[in-house]
């Protein structure tokens, strides 16, 4: 692991700033210091990340990331940025898969850069690919977009000063979705459930022109449900029937609140 | 989880419905929608009727004809219900034809009818 900093001044001392998320060079360890001679080895160096909410993270993770964006670079000719998001990024390695947004106009099939990348690393991955033009809709419009995107970790810089647009015909078909948990609760299984009640929890939250970051959405989920740990819906230990009667509830007047906006046309 | 067969049934015309629903206001707000890659990650209602689809003998052959003509009957109004009540709120474009060609589309999709030789569906 080497890292390359710049020396700035300091009042009694000069320093050399690292970042906080990083792969070794832990606090006590001693380093070796020495000058860049080449300027290209700056540019080589220059692939550090830009943490978006994530507060600590594992060094041996950060490690994994960047081999992981090191293989999809490979697979581009030109990429606008590549998004680590979701559980991978949460303390601890309960993860299932490590999901990536890439944001690229290439045509490159995503089972072919999973597949490498298990084959090489022996971490399953799950790969979107998305032109600039339907992540930049999608993080308007879609509460989804705008959850996984509030902590994350980035290949370059990524200023998040998209303006919402609420289209409601679209939060009806997003919602649609949720319907599924009502008539199915026995078939689901606990992820599945939390997908889908998140899902509509997001939407709910848009509406109210809330902040939307996957702690909010679970605090208002643990809220709402009265679950003193998200882990209950997820492990699928959920009481049935105290949760639907609630569920039902909130997708009915969300529901009947998006048709009135439709009523009334704005979009 | 034993549940009935009619049950069963009930619970998979829901989900097909729901997901025929989703497919025409989809298809009715072209050029709205390029963005639904993330979303598409969430369990579709197509995916779990074929769970319950699974469940419900005959599993692998086509059902009687009582049985198709009372599945796609009650797929249709409520398919018909959901995009009325949409209709009524303001929703444009939707094409309400399409429902019965998805709808049997669906059932052939699901082995619930056979295929008749020489049409689409």
């Amino acid at each position: 692991m080497e890292l390359i900093g710049k020396v700035s001044k300091g009042s009694r001392m000069d320093q050399i700033y690292i970042p906080k998320n990083r792969s070794g060079f832990g606090i006590g360890n001693y380093v070796v210091i020495k000058p860049v001679e080449d300027e290209n080895e700056i540019k080589t160096y220059a692939n550090k990340f830009y943490f978006y909410s994530v507060r600590g993270i594992e060094p041996i993770k950060i490690k994994i990331i960047s081999e992981v964006m090191q293989i999809i670079c490979n697979f581009f000719n030109k990429y606008e940025n590549i998004f680590i998001i979701g559980s991978f990024l949460d303390k601890g390695f309960s993860f299932n898969d490590m999901d990536i947004l890439i944001i690229t106009e290439e045509k490159i099939s995503s089972d072919l850069i999973n597949k490498d990348i298990e084959r090489k690393l022996g971490i399953k991955t799950h790969i979107i690919l998305m032109s600039n033009k339907e992540f930049i809709q999608g993080l308007g419009t879609d509460p989804l977009y705008q959850m996984a995107l509030s902590k994350c970790i980035s290949k370059n810089r990524f200023l998040y000063n998209i303006p919402h647009i609420i289209n409601y015909k679209l939060l009806d078909l997003h919602l649609l979705k949720s319907k599924t948990l009502i008539d199915n609760f026995d078939i689901l299984s606990g992820n599945e459930k939390y997908n889908l009640v998140r899902n509509a929890i997001a939407i709910s939250l848009y509406l109210n022109s809330k902040k939307i970051s996957r702690e909010a959405v679970d605090n208002e989920i643990k809220k709402r449900f009265g679950l003193k740990d998200i882990n209950v819906l997820k492990n699928n230990l959920i009481v049935k029937k105290s949760f639907l009667k609630e569920y039902k509830l909130m997708y009915d007047k969300l529901f009947a609140k998006i048709l009135l906006g439709i009523k009334n046309g704005s979009k | 989880m034993a549940q009935n067969r009619n049950k069963l049934i009930e619970l998979f015309i829901s989900n097909i419905s729901n997901s025929i629903v989703h497919e025409i206001l989809e298809k009715s707000m072209i050029g709205e929608i390029i963005s639904d890659k993330y979303r598409r990650e969430l369990t579709a209602s197509f995916e779990i009727a074929k769970r319950y689809r699974e469940k419900i003998n005959p599993s692998a052959t086509p059902f009687p004809e009582t049985d198709i003509v009372y599945i796609k009957s009650k797929i249709i109004n409520r398919v018909m219900a959901e995009l009325n009540t949409r209709i009524s709120k303001g929703y444009k474009n939707i094409d309400l034809d399409l429902v019965e060609v998805l709808t049997e589309n669906a059932l052939i999709n699901t082995k619930i009818k056979r295929r008749k030789e020489g049409t689409d569906f």
